[in-house]
């Protein structure tokens, strides 16, 4: 242990005296050269670069100084010193970095002194103000989602040029500076802006320019003040994604250059191995050059977008109903007969090699027309801000994913699933490792803020499918819905709001609890929760709930000043857990409404579907009226029917006890859960039994009769009113 | 949803936007007060009425405006004989033609337009699209450079293009920018938050909130702007205290009331007098609701609403 820490602090000791020295030797040969240019040109001769409103663009945007002339930059170069210090600190080393650029900046201008222009073809040394106004909306955009630069000659010329393809491929801009650029001619390889491939120059120094494009962004597009050097540093940090491709041998030079540019945030990945000690995050070794693209863009959290889907067969959201019938079908993977699943399982970054998809098993090719086989596709997710509870959000979109590709059928979820091949879609070239591209590319654009990156692997072999259906996908599921059990509001530290159908109904607010769904059954805790996440300005925000104001009925002040605020102003306050004191607004999409019976001390509950008479003379559109619109009316509320089995469910009055009436159709469906539930809180046995239905009743009268035959509970109990 | 109306002067006010440069420049919002409730405390600037042009010419346009332009040769003719209506504050230039999904005409026959207006007026500009959101952003960029120094308002960007549009426009080239929503408040602070998140100064931004035609289904819009309006002012919501510009004409020209025939239907008049009705109508209708400039076509309403903008200033 003792010995790995003082080889780590040698190391380091031995990487700070060499950006110091390479800081020094730069240094030097600035102060020489400006003293030579002064002793030919004069004090007052012009200096800067051509095109440019900035002057020298780094040193203006460090110091908020302008250089014009050579007796200027004499004067910079003194104030430049002063960031040279040589305390044996990263900080100090990452200082001179900056200092090493700046010098590489003065160098760079001498070279324009009377309007020179130093730089042949294929070279572009400074790059203008008006290419960076270009370059400068792509990047605010995403378009270029990176900048690499590469620096030195690659192993083999050809390596080196597959390395800048595939970031071309990506869209992320290059430039080059050094034996790169050598390569590139020797295989006569296309360079230039329009190809997003910038050669900037031969020497070291030359890197400047790009660092300028980095900087002039910042003036530009950041709104930074020239001289603010902290924001000019937080903004190349968090807002230009570039970062370098060092090519060995990296002399003391190079490496106090590569200091700047971590100083500014943009990592350097080098294969050197001589004299050179990894820092994580910022100095990272990686001696495959094939390799050094996925290094680079996961260090720099570059994520690239997924615009088309690489699939023989059409994609869109028409084919989602499409039905295949068995004699149309190539093929059947049927969880009801054979072991089949699907399943998300988020890991570690380091786990996951992205955009790779694996057929473990037979392709379609082997499999008889018609046949009926096992699959199970693992679609393996990992990211900074990947969550658990996303997994189930995720998976849940995969009927719809796989049900789009043209020939597709898919069923169900979890283990119980159904995909049907048909022969047209087979004969268009569609096979099992093109359900993992739609897979891919769907959850690589939707949940491109939560997920990094995304492996497929697909078994199509009956023992792997078997063995993972039980060992891997049936325990995932079980934790789940033992996580979904454990979920209660008490157990989580926020709720959140939900303003999805503020469009029609202005004033209406849903407060999104584990225990209570949003009222139109659609938009769960972890739903919401995951909308917030992927969309943090968008309809689901975060509701603390800190300050409690009345437990019993779920009343809480910062509750009320999210509903305040998002319905602006309309609606003041609600209570999560009461119908009569402040109940939750409705927008108009509920399922059901639940409304007070006063004859029996209850309520009854009417869902959507359900076209008669309740006993309260109204029907269920009667009932709307009176709830929606964001109207808070004491009493009548609207609901999901998730709800209904819920502990908390008008805990306020006593909870599901009061429930006298539902349609027959409504009670059958929740009956497992509501009995379940009655059971836990009550003790009683078969509660939905006491609860009348249309077949029963129809009429207050005949309803009180059959529930006092019953002895409902809610009839012993404290009047609602 | 109960109305509470309420007079008196409001602690917060509407963001002041100028577009245009020099004398003929013209300031939006900045009221502290309900939509032309003048009576409850001065409104600094009165909403402004701009007018239509687009790049398809006149020939479909009603014979009153065509009979006004008549004899114009060119864009910059045409620009000057708009500019010259009375009451007109700002140019407006549409980019009809431009639509991949019609003509597609090239992003340079727009800038040629444009060049052309630019040299023969100083009205302040506002550029607007062809509705197709890559396009727009092509064509906005493009616009955003060739009138550096103008202050023209990009109108507008929206959710698919918002990033380009406002980076090009605001940060690149200095000019102003609109965010587009579809009559719903939700959407349109969203996109107001998220342009400023691309760096864009919030006193930069004019809202476009969406409009219909007065009788297709305008509660909808006056609700949103009375409800954009009563956030900002009731409820200091600096994410909703951008003016707003609203595109009148395009939407009353191009219903029943303002294109079917007098031959097909004569009980109803002559096109014309129809058509500025409905324009006439609607464009009082937004700006009593919150709206603080409008976008007209035929020089009769630029006029009507004009005055009567002045009228109850």
């Amino acid at each position: 242990m003792l010995i790995t820490m003082s080889l780590e602090r040698g190391l380091k000791a031995m990487l700070i005296n060499r950006i110091f020295n390479g800081n020094d030797a730069v240094y030097g040969l600035t102060v020489g050269a400006i003293d030579a240019a002064i002793a030919e040109h004069g004090a007052d001769k012009a200096v800067g670069f051509p095109d440019t409103a900035y002057c020298l663009p780094c040193y203006y945007a460090v110091t908020g100084v302008k250089v014009k002339t050579l007796g200027d930059l004499k004067e910079a170069v003194g104030v430049v010193k002063t960031l040279m210090t040589r305390n044996h600190e990263l900080d100090d080393a990452l200082m001179s970095g900056v200092a090493t650029a700046l010098c590489a900046e003065f160098i760079e201008a001498l070279k324009y002194i009377d309007g020179a222009a130093p730089y042949a073809e294929p070279c572009y040394g400074h790059l203008s103000d008006a290419i960076i106004r270009t370059l400068g909306v792509p990047l605010v955009t995403g378009d270029i989602p990176g900048v690499a630069v590469i620096l030195g000659s690659a192993p083999t010329a050809q390596e080196g040029v597959d390395l800048i393809k595939s970031y071309q491929a990506q869209g992320i801009l290059v430039a080059l500076v050094g034996g790169i650029i050598d390569q590139c001619e020797e295989l006569g390889y296309k360079t230039g802006a329009g190809l997003r491939v910038v050669p900037l120059g031969k020497d070291v120094t030359s890197v400047i320019h790009i660092v300028s494009v980095a900087i002039r962004a910042a003036l530009i597009f950041g709104n930074v003040t020239p001289g603010d050097a902290g924001a000019l540093l937080a903004y190349t940090a968090q807002r230009v994604p570039a970062f370098v491709n060092a090519f060995k041998p990296i002399d003391d030079v190079i490496l106090a250059a590569g200091a700047g540019a971590i100083k500014l945030g943009f990592p350097v990945i080098s294969n050197e191995t001589e004299n050179i000690a990894e820092v994580p995050g910022a100095l990272i070794q990686q001696l495959d050059t094939a390799a050094m693209n996925a290094t680079s863009l996961e260090a720099r959290g570059i994520k690239i977008k997924v615009t088309n889907i690489d699939i023989p067969v059409a994609f869109a959201s028409a084919f989602e109903g499409e039905i295949i019938r068995r004699g149309d079908m190539q093929v059947e993977f049927d969880g009801s007969r054979v072991d089949c699943f699907e399943l998300v399982q988020s890991k570690e970054l380091s786990e996951i090699e992205d955009h790779k998809i694996e057929v473990i098993g037979p392709e379609i090719d082997e499999f008889e027309v018609g046949s009926k086989h096992s699959i199970g596709y693992v679609v393996e997710v990992a990211g900074k801000n990947m969550q658990a509870d996303f997994e189930s959000v995720i998976e849940r979109k995969f009927h719809s994913y796989i049900n789009c590709i043209e020939g597709v059928m898919h069923t169900g979820q979890r283990d119980m699933i159904r995909v049907r091949i048909s022969k047209d879609a087979y004969a268009a070239g569609f096979r099992a490792k093109h359900i993992g591209e739609v897979l891919y590319a769907k959850i690589k654009n939707e949940y491109d803020a939560i997920v990094d990156k995304c492996q497929v692997k697909i078994y199509t072999n009956p023992e792997d499918c078997t063995k993972l259906r039980h060992e891997l996908a049936v325990e995932t599921f079980n934790k789940r819905d033992e996580r979904l059990n454990s979920l209660t509001d008490e157990a989580v530290d926020v709720y959140y709001s939900c303003i999805l159908c503020q469009a029609f109904s202005p004033s209406h607010v849903c407060v999104v609890t584990p225990e209570r769904l949003g009222l139109c059954g659609a938009v769960s805790w972890l739903d919401a929760k995951a909308t917030n996440e992927l969309d943090p300005n968008g309809p689901c925000q975060v509701i603390t709930k800190e300050r409690v104001i009345d437990e019993r009925t779920g009343a809480y002040e910062d509750v009320n000043e999210a509903v305040k605020k998002f319905s602006q102003g309309a609606v003041e306050q609600v209570t999560l857990y009461s119908i009569m004191e402040d109940p939750m607004t409705s927008c108009g999409c509920f399922e059901c409404i639940c409304g007070i019976e006063p004859f029996s001390n209850g309520v009854i509950i009417a869902n959507r579907e359900y076209a008669g008479v309740t006993p309260l003379g109204m029907t269920f559109p009667e009932l709307a009226s009176m709830t929606g619109g964001g109207v808070q009316t004491p009493g009548f509320m609207g609901h999901g029917k998730h709800f209904i089995a819920s502990k908390k469910f008008m805990k306020a009055e006593g909870g599901i006890e009061r429930i006298v009436w539902m349609p027959k159709e409504l009670k059958e469906t929740v009956a497992d859960r509501l009995n379940k539930t009655a059971f836990e809180l009550y003790g009683i046995e078969n509660f939905t039994d006491m609860i009348g239905d249309e077949t029963i009743a129809e009429d207050p009268e005949t309803l009180l009769a059959f529930l006092t035959e019953k002895g409902h509970p809610a009839l012993g109990m404290d009047p609602m009113m | 949803m109960p109305f509470n109306g309420k007079s008196g002067k409001f602690n917060a006010a509407i963001r002041t936007v100028e577009i245009g440069t020099g004398d003929k420049a013209v300031k939006l919002g900045g009221e502290c007060v309900a939509p032309l409730y003048s009576f409850d405390a001065p409104i600094e600037n009165a909403p402004k009425v701009g007018v239509l042009i687009t790049d398809h010419g006149f020939e479909n346009e009603s014979e009153g405006i065509k009979a006004y332009y008549e004899g114009c040769s060119n864009w910059g003719e045409i620009a000057q004989r708009a500019a010259a209506m009375e009451g007109a504050d700002f140019l407006v230039l549409k980019f009809d033609k431009a639509d991949p999904n019609g003509e597609n005409a090239p992003v340079e026959d727009c800038l040629a337009i444009i060049n052309e207006v630019a040299a023969a007026t100083d009205m302040p500009l506002v550029i607007a699209g062809c509705k197709n959101a890559e396009k727009d952003a092509e064509i906005f960029n493009k616009a955003a450079e060739a009138l550096q120094g103008k202050n023209v308002l990009i109108f507008s960007a929206k959710e698919e293009n918002y990033k380009g549009v406002a980076a090009s426009a605001v940060l690149a080239y200095g000019q102003k920018v609109g965010a587009e929503s579809s009559v719903d408040i939700n959407l349109a602070k969203q996109l107001n938050v998220v342009i400023s998140q691309v760096g864009v100064d919030m006193g930069n931004i004019v809202m476009n909130v969406g409009t219909a035609t007065a009788g297709y289904g305008f509660e909808y819009v006056v609700s949103t702007l009375d409800r954009v309006k009563a956030a900002a002012l009731g409820q200091d919501d600096a994410q909703l205290q951008m003016p707003i510009m609203t595109n009148v004409g395009d939407e009353t020209w191009a219903v029943k009331e303002s294109t079917a025939s007098e031959a097909d239907i004569p009980a109803w008049g002559p096109v014309d007098a129809r058509g500025v009705n409905m324009e006439v109508a609607t464009a009082m209708a937004v700006l009593a609701s919150g709206s603080n400039a409008v976008i007209l076509k035929h020089p009769t309403s630029v006029a009507t609403v004009s005055k009567l903008i002045k009228e109850l200033m």
